[in-house]
């Protein structure tokens, strides 16, 4: 950290927030808040004079609320830079502390926080995690009982930095404990808080009973666990060395922790698997593992810098396997337990992957993006005719779209990622998408309806779930339907209505409208707007009369073979439980209104060159036999 | 999966099948249930945990002949702190309906009701926490001679859990579990008080003297006046 902060090019700015990031891939903007500190940076020379003599004492955070430190102090001891600071909550202001720093005049009761705009190429997101308050879970009485203790509290205590000095004592007398217990997923692994593993508590449950067992070799140490998890290199190892020197290990998780209201001993009830019977044992002193969880600010960073979170909250990467640092929007990358609770190694790794590919932007002078971008037809655009709109803008979760009322819509390139959104739903089909237009999304519709439309079910998948769904659903050999007729585009966003007229007005028997579950989308919010849409076609298609299930709304994940494969069949059920004649006349009956609604459809530029030239390639390939 | 064929359903289907059984799988063993269970404090063959998984095996006859598959008493305590969520007690009565409907018999003690005692009031029918007892009418003989038509109630052997919610609240002692009935509790009080002498802290608090000397067996002790 110290060598980061001399280093002539790494600008260290501690206690400041990013207030507001504007621009894109290279070329941020970001606003940052320095809050203040009362307490001028290039005067503050850390001599701690000031420490000493403010007479007000509040909890310390970084000792875990354990031990006090004043109003003025530092974060801790390592701080760097090592800059005292003021906790205005608690100052009296009886400027003890500017007495005492004289000459250097460093502390400044004056000092406002600052606002300030820079230039930012890419940015890397390390927040980090928080811990999980046990005292939610009543059988384990944290907070009740004083004896009961988390990890990170015996990590303090243990430390020879820490407030006692490394000597780990109870709370309740501060005697040594002579038996202590580790209690393993206090939190984690858990349905009714965090269903997910928190991947290093396994661990640091190991290490602080080898460690306490160096330091008090005759302490009786026993770590109640689920499953031991020590997947990485020489972790295993570790957990034997544990076992060597003594650390108990009993397989079962307590159901109720009781104290001794006199001695203040805990008794620790749980099932021993490997005894195969309930046993209680006495303790002076309980470690709960408490789980990982986002930091209670994720959400303001995550709408701040415009980045997604999976489930449980924290941030969403590009790809889970492939592309684990970068998030979903260019420029910006993920490091450590941000982006999902990892140990030490994994972390320095995935931040040293983070800080390679900020690298490669700020050495580029070109980025390279895909090429399914928007594109907006100006002269289309009623904005450019000084009329209200601004659809598109609201439809983008990027932020890509500017939009000025007397100005033609403007799609910055660099910032879209080619949801189709803004294509769907712009009113005026004045935006259209490259390599998915409208005109050949229509063509392929046409195309794939040629002949025997009221058999055919017309499934629109998204490129990054149903697609991969159905795709699965072949590689397992899962049988479905041959009547279904797959189109890709690359999001349920881009999924606009007038398909749908036109597929029912082609005389489709089945339609089916697929994309991602809501917390998989690939573009933050594309598919609550695709399941907006969906639900107001429901409606519509219900109003007409439509026999329920021939337009069908499914969420298909990229793992969810089988159901694709069970949703196609279901449908192709339902047209075969209607008889031919019903069928062909509720279709018969639906065109002129399918008709109505999709007139608009042939707006757009290129639509009419696009169907002509369907229907020539559909006649020559009927005549050569080759569509069925 | 849509390319298998259809299989015959396991006792492991079962279970999952039926209400409440559907997070059977959910179980990885951590064994909080049966630390948490106040059934395993007195009967130590009792696992809700090895039940679990013994489903999950398919270990259907050794499950279902098992004495201990009766004994849950829907308490839920487990179910409060299970980490996955998995209503046991809903499991365990799964567990029972597959019993009954394969002719198993439970195997724990239940309410019997003495039909001449019987007012037929139905104050058992809205105690018992397990709607174990319902009102049927039926013909009996009282006092050796008159037969009458009554409500009487009828207990559900597989629902019963022998809890004896039924005899605290029966007002002329009809009803009652086999080993603890009213006066058999009354006479077991009274030995253990004898055993530990009187204690003077409480000598202040029970004037009345309770009359336990009356000669009673069994239930229908009603008849005797015991009761109340």
């Amino acid at each position: 950290m110290v060598d980061a902060a001399r280093h002539p090019k790494v600008d260290v700015r501690t206690y400041t927030e990013v207030e507001r990031v504007e621009g894109f891939v290279g070329n941020f903007k970001v606003q940052l808040r320095q809050k203040s500190r009362y307490v001028h940076a290039d005067r503050c020379n850390g001599c701690g004079e000031c420490a000493l003599v403010c007479p007000i004492e509040v909890p310390n955070y970084f000792d875990v609320n354990l031990a006090p430190r004043k109003a003025i102090d530092v974060a801790m001891s390592q701080s760097v830079p090592l800059l005292y600071n003021v906790d205005m909550d608690a100052c009296i202001e009886c400027y003890k502390c500017v007495e005492a720093c004289g000459k250097l005049e460093a502390v400044d009761f004056g000092i406002e926080d600052e606002l300030v705009w820079e230039d930012i190429g890419s940015i890397i997101v390390a927040t980090g995690y928080d811990h999980f308050d046990p005292s939610v879970i009543p059988e384990y009485g944290y907070g009740r009982f004083p004896n009961v203790v988390t990890a990170m509290e015996i990590e303090r205590f243990a430390n020879s930095a820490g407030p006692t000095a490394g000597n780990l004592v109870r709370p309740s007398d501060g005697v040594n404990p002579e038996r202590l217990a580790i209690v393993n997923c206090v939190g984690s692994r858990d349905k009714r808080f965090n269903p997910g593993c928190s991947n290093f508590c396994c661990m640091y449950g190991i290490k602080n009973a080898v460690l306490l067992k160096q330091a008090y070799p005759e302490m009786d140490i026993a770590i109640y666990y689920m499953d031991i998890r020590t997947p990485s290199k020489g972790y295993e190892e570790f957990y034997d060395r544990a076992r060597e020197i003594g650390v108990h290990f009993i397989h079962g998780r307590p159901s109720l922790i009781t104290e001794d209201p006199e001695t203040k001993n805990l008794y620790v009830h749980s099932e021993d698997m490997a005894l195969g019977r309930v046993i209680e044992r006495e303790y002076d002193m309980v470690m709960l593992s408490q789980a990982a969880v986002p930091q209670p600010d994720a959400d303001t960073v995550s709408s701040v810098l415009n980045i997604s979170q999976g489930p449980g909250g924290w941030f969403m990467e590009y790809h889970p396997k492939l592309r684990p640092m970068d998030c979903p929007t260019d420029g910006i990358f993920l490091a450590g337990a941000c982006q999902g609770v990892k140990d030490i190694p994994a972390s320095v790794a995935q931040g040293s992957a983070a800080a390679s590919r900020a690298g490669r932007v700020l050495h580029s002078d070109e980025w390279e993006i895909e090429p399914v971008v928007a594109v907006v037809w100006e002269d289309r655009c009623v904005s450019a005719d000084g009329k209200k709109c601004g659809v598109c803008s609201r439809a983008c979760p990027y932020g890509a779209i500017e939009y000025e009322q007397g100005k033609a819509a403007h799609v910055v390139t660099a910032k879209c990622h080619g949801c189709g959104g803004c294509v769907a739903e712009c009113p005026h089909n004045a935006i259209t998408q490259m390599h998915f237009t409208d005109a050949q999304i229509l063509a392929q519709i046409r195309a794939l309806l040629a002949k025997n439309p009221e058999e055919k079910i017309l499934a629109f998948r998204c490129n990054w779930c149903s697609y991969p769904g159905a795709d699965l659903a072949g590689t397992s050999h899962f049988d479905y339907s041959s009547n279904e007729r797959g189109m890709r585009v690359m999001c349920v966003a881009r999924m606009d209505a007038d398909f749908f007229y036109e597929a029912f007005r082609l005389g489709a028997g089945a339609v089916l409208f697929s994309g991602c579950h809501p917390q998989d989308c690939h573009y933050i919010t594309g598919q609550p707007v695709g399941a907006k849409r969906a639900e107001r076609l429901l409606k519509q298609f219900e109003r007409m009369g439509m026999t329920p299930g021939r337009f069908r709304v499914e969420w298909v994940s990229a793992a969810e073979g089988d159901k694709y494969a069970r949703v196609v069949n279901e449908m192709q059920e339902l047209l075969d439980s209607i008889p031919k004649e019903k069928l062909l006349e509720e279709i018969e009956g639906m065109k002129p209104e399918m008709e109505k609604r999709a007139r608009r459809m042939k707006e757009p530029p290129q639509v009419e060159e696009a169907l002509e030239f369907a229907d020539r390639m559909v006649e020559a390939m009927l005549k050569a036999e080759v569509v069925e | 999966m849509s390319h298998s064929g259809p299989t015959p359903e396991s006792f492991a289907d079962q279970v999952r099948n039926a209400p409440g059984g559907e997070k059977l799988d959910l179980c990885y063993s951590c064994g909080t249930c049966t630390a948490a269970c106040p059934i395993q404090w007195v009967e130590e063959a009792y696992n809700p945990r090895r039940i679990l998984k013994m489903v999950m095996m398919g270990m259907k006859e050794q499950v279902l002949s098992s004495p201990v598959v009766w004994l849950c008493s829907a308490c839920d305590l487990c179910y409060r702190r299970c980490p996955q969520g998995v209503h046991i007690s809903d499991i365990m009565k799964a567990i029972r309906g597959i019993a009954a409907q394969e002719g198993y018999e439970p195997v724990r003690a239940i309410a019997q009701v003495d039909e001449r005692a019987c007012s037929g009031c139905g104050m058992c029918v809205q105690a018992c926490p397990y709607q174990a007892i319902e009102l049927t009418p039926r013909w009996v003989t009282i006092q050796q001679v008159m037969r009458q038509r009554r409500a009487l109630p009828k207990v559900d052997k597989f629902l019963c859990q022998g809890c004896g919610a039924c005899t605290v609240t029966c007002p002329v002692s009809a009803i009652g579990v086999a080993g603890v009935e009213d006066d058999t509790v009354v006479v077991q009080i009274r030995e253990f008080a004898q055993a530990i002498g009187p204690n003077p802290a409480n000598s202040r608090t029970t004037g009345k003297k309770v009359d336990v000397d009356s000669p009673a067996e069994g239930i229908g002790s009603g008849l005797s006046g015991l009761g109340r």
